[in-house]
């Protein structure tokens, strides 16, 4: 027997299916790759899905092989995928087939963070979350336990819990990420869906925006359209990203983008660029804005921002000449400084400055059902989805604990959907405003994906019950009571989705194989089951996700169908839809602020802050041997979600910290050498990497290395984990705070 | 190349355009089986060159460069290494003895013993999955930068023919009379 014949492509988990074509011996004679690789075709099927590699959950394609998916590109039905899909979508089988994923629920036996636990049942993880809960609600009310989970699908299920203990206290991950634009968004025009219409635009700057590296397949490709017609990309980012090699970089001191932005502001009226008839017919409280930025000359924002005057005023101008189709980018993750989202909102006036809302190449509002439903000529194409109905829940007896929703105070400004992840580990150290007791946590991993890993620990420790489900053994799992074992997405069908964009688009997650790991589940069948044990079952109305799919679509007058064919629906012969494509002075029925005009000055933030324009704030600069210390993504990982995932671990299984050569230099540091990174009381150990491509007064790592928990096996105690060395500051409205740390450093 | 060959299939790989997101490298690894730690094609970064604030950086795509005049196939003892129909160079591994004299000889490092057949591995175009069914190789179909261009040369209606005959391109080592297939496109970064 030859060599070759031992072929076993099992490799990145595609999962053994040339392992069982390859049996010797077969009548299939000798396995080449030429042959497996026909075999392999010859019965293969597509499953139209969802991804989940990162939270945009774009359209795919999944090819199923005997049972095995051994690929997944992007859904080729959807125009903005074309077929392609990032590396993360690409790895999927390396994680569906990861043996180290987690496969039965488990127990802890020891101290939280010793790692030892016991496989137990559904049935036993179940009963001992349903009286430990019960224990913690009889003794300190509902309102003292907190569910915490990565913005999504699940939260449907997993809320519902929530609800029904009749607790307030539900936070997303999204105030450690863009939560200060959709205050902005939400405060300026009174819809949080606002998006950007970045192909058909001219013009594009971004404030540390990263389109290349932090990808979201139909984004960048619509960056990528604008460049290739001849558009033209300014990249304000402290770091040479990916994004700004691909535009003209200009290296803005951190911090200060809100003076950038006010002086292009400033210069716009002072040279009378910018659109006052959409000005003067759409928007209210442009006086008070133009009074604001008067003094916000380019000499003033050079000093603040080191950007020279003159490239200010150029910019400014090209801007301003390419208007409608130009944009100011709003930004993705935007938990940067204290008063962020003032950053936000200025963002959001210059942009309207340029006329540029609900025409191609500029912003616009998403075109959802319920929106269209006010545009007569529009309605036809509006199939708004059912919903599940569910009894009523029980009214939580006392407010959140991030003061969330509080009038006449900046919680007023905090989506309640949201909340602010960082006073969770901050209440729960402190009793204050009453005690947390116990966490119920999905899909998210606070320990590694909020600022200050260590006060999360201790605040952890201090539970009476901690709870996480999720695929791996993450870092949080690590320090929990109970870990639930979620199946992946490949392996689960969710409810449909509202995708929409400039049409409607509503994108189904299905099955696509059966589950690799049968002892786990999905969260509609975990949390449903959960509920039932608690006595909750009511409040789960569904059969399974089938039935509950169906309670959507039906009052669509959609069916199943097409989303098997195809994967998505959106209405057909519907062109994408600008309010104002035609007619620049139509009327935009959408906007639903109490004004009904985009408030350029809000009442609601002036109620809430005092500060209904947004107002410049000098923050703390680096002093002498300080750095600032700024974080980002890269294109094969996601956020803390990927890096045990095999192939891209393999692709990238460590990150280093960015120091420009010159500041280095200084310090008698050179490239790969070991070294320490000092923020406060905290210290992280790490490795250096010279760059041209950095501030002198900054330095960069990737986020969500360095692991803590043994069981990712692979990405266990690689690199750095940003968050260690940031400080759970809370900002104005909440949000988290990134980029205020100062760091020192010095040679391991 | 055989002067019968019925096609001359030709990748563009526009450098601008490229990303380095590594979406190729990763679809390339399922597509084709690429075991662990072994790659047929990667996108590393160049750069970045300069000094700040003025640097530049772009990524360069890595793989077979499908040469015309291969030294792989000249040097195979086996003729395992060799010009198909439609002149794609390919190894077959039925022939193919591990001997790694195709490993030397090749001027772009772009062969490697595939640790689990023990035999010559190197980027096929996807000529038996995708192209001989009519489809793109599966790294150009993924390209979410849109990079990547893949077709007959000697078809002048074709895609690639037509770019080529607009763009200037440079083949990799060309002093090496290896008559790539692959050409760059370095417009805007260099």
């Amino acid at each position: 027997m030859k060599r070759r014949h031992f072929l076993k492509g099992a490799l990145y988990g595609t999962g053994g299916t040339l392992v069982a074509l390859s049996g010797v011996g077969t009548a299939m004679g000798p396995l080449t790759p030429r042959r497996a690789a026909a075999a392999v075709q010859e019965s293969e099927n597509t499953v139209y899905s969802s991804c989940e590699m990162c939270r945009n959950q774009c359209p795919v394609a999944i090819h199923v092989n005997k049972g095995k998916v051994v690929k997944v590109e992007g859904n080729p039905h959807d125009p903005a995928m074309g077929g392609a899909l990032c590396a993360r979508g690409q790895a999927a089988p390396s994680l569906l087939y990861d043996p180290q994923r987690i496969k039965k629920p488990m127990i802890r036996t020891g101290q939280r963070g010793e790692g030892k636990f016991k496989e137990v049942s559904w049935e036993e993880a179940y009963k001992y979350i349903a009286e430990n809960l019960k224990k913690v609600i009889e003794q300190n009310g509902g309102e003292s336990v907190a569910l915490a989970s990565r913005k999504g699908p699940h939260d449907w299920f997993f809320r519902t819990i929530g609800k029904a203990i009749g607790t307030p206290n539900m936070f997303s991950h999204e105030s450690t990420c863009p939560m200060t634009r959709a205050v902005a968004f939400h405060t300026t025009f009174g819809s949080e869906g606002i998006a950007a219409d970045f192909g058909n635009a001219k013009y594009l700057i971004s404030l540390n925006r990263n389109w290349f590296e932090g990808i979201h397949v139909p984004q960048t490709k619509a960056v990528m359209k604008m460049l290739n017609n001849g558009g033209k990309l300014v990249v304000l980012d402290p770091r040479f990203s990916v994004t700004a090699a691909k535009g003209e970089w200009l290296p803005v001191k951190p911090t200060t983008e809100l003076a950038f932005v006010m002086a292009m502001a400033q210069i716009m009226i002072s040279e009378n660029l910018y659109d006052k008839a959409f000005v003067e017919h759409y928007t209210e409280g442009f006086d008070k804005w133009a009074e604001s930025v008067q003094d916000k000359t380019p000499e003033w924002a050079e000093k603040e921002t080191g950007i020279p005057k003159e490239k200010i005023i150029k910019v400014t101008r090209e801007f301003a000449a390419a208007k409608p189709r130009a944009i100011l980018d709003f930004g993705w993750r935007t938990a940067l400084t204290s008063n962020d989202y003032q950053l936000r909102r200025a963002i959001l006036i210059v942009n309207m400055m340029v006329g540029n809302f609900e025409v191609p190449g500029g912003l616009y509002q998403v075109k959802a059902a319920g929106v269209l439903k006010g545009f007569p000529d529009q309605a036809g194409y509006a199939k708004a989805l059912g919903g599940v109905k569910q009894p009523g829940f029980p009214k939580p007896a006392k407010g959140r604990i991030d003061g969330t929703g509080v009038k006449g105070t900046p919680g007023q400004l905090i989506p309640a959907y949201d909340g602010a992840i960082g006073q969770l580990t901050e209440s729960t150290l402190t009793g204050k405003p009453y005690p947390i007791k116990a966490w119920l946590v999905h899909r998210f991993n606070p320990v590694i994906g909020i600022p200050e890993t260590e006060k999360t620990i201790a605040a952890i420790k201090k539970l009476d019950l901690i709870v996480t489900c999720d695929v791996y053994m993450t870092d949080t799992a690590y320090y929990s009571d109970v870990v639930l074992p979620e199946c992946t997405y490949l392996e689960r069908t969710e409810q449909v989705y509202d995708m929409s964009g400039l049409t409607p688009k509503y994108v189904l997650r299905q099955k696509a194989v059966d589950l690799v790991y049968p002892d786990t589940k999905p969260a509609w069948q975990i949390y449903k089951e959960l509920g039932e044990k608690m006595g909750y079952g009511k409040y789960f109305p569904y059969k399974d996700i089938n039935d509950f799919v169906s309670q959507q679509l039906t009052q669509a007058g959609l069916t199943v169908d097409v989303f098997k064919e195809k994967g998505l629906w959106t209405p057909p012969g519907m062109k994408p839809f600008y309010v104002r494509g035609t007619d620049p002075k139509a009327e935009l029925a959408l906007l639903a602020t109490k004004s009904k005009k985009i408030d350029i000055f809000s009442d609601e933030v002036q109620e809430a802050t005092g500060e209904g324009i947004p107002v410049y704030k000098q923050h703390p600069q680096p002093g002498e041997g300080q750095f600032r210390f700024v974080q980002g993504k890269v294109a094969v990982h996601t956020n803390d979600g990927t890096h045990n995932v095999p192939v891209l671990n393999e692709l990238m299984p460590t990150n280093t910290l960015w120091i420009n050569v010159a500041s280095a230099k200084k310090l008698g540091i050179h490239d790969g050498d070991n070294i320490i990174v000092v923020a406060g009381k905290y210290e992280h150990k790490g490795q250096a990497k010279l760059t041209e491509g950095i501030r002198p007064d900054t330095v960069f790592c990737y986020h969500g290395f360095g692991r803590i928990s043994p069981e990712l096996k692979r990405a266990y105690g690689k690199g750095i984990n940003d968050n260690k060395l940031i400080s759970d500051d809370l900002g104005v409205v909440g949000n988290s705070v990134s980029s205020m740390t100062f760091v020192t450093l010095r040679k391991a | 190349m055989d002067a019968l060959a019925k096609k001359h299939y030709a990748m563009v790989i526009q450098v601008a355009k490229c990303l380095g997101c590594q979406a190729c490298t990763v679809a390339c690894k399922f597509q084709n089986h690429v075991p662990e730690g072994q790659y047929r094609t990667k996108t590393p970064v160049v750069g970045p060159n300069g000094t700040y604030p003025n640097v530049r950086m772009y990524f360069e795509k890595e793989a077979c460069q499908m040469c015309q005049v291969a030294p792989c196939v000249q040097v195979c003892p086996t003729t395992a290494s060799h010009y198909n129909e439609d002149g794609v160079v390919l190894v077959d591994v039925d022939k193919c003895v591990g001997c790694k004299y195709c490993m030397t000889a090749c001027p772009y490092d772009a062969r490697f013993l595939n640790k689990e057949t023990g035999t010559a591995d190197k980027c096929t175009f996807c000529y038996e999955t995708r192209v001989s069914k009519g489809e793109k190789p599966a790294c150009v179909s993924t390209c979410v930068g849109g990079a990547l261009m893949f077709g007959d040369v000697d078809d002048p209606q074709s895609d690639v023919s037509q770019f080529l005959a607009k763009h200037k391109t440079e083949v990799r080592k060309p002093e090496f009379g290896t008559r790539p297939s692959v050409y760059y496109v370095y417009e805007g970064v260099k």
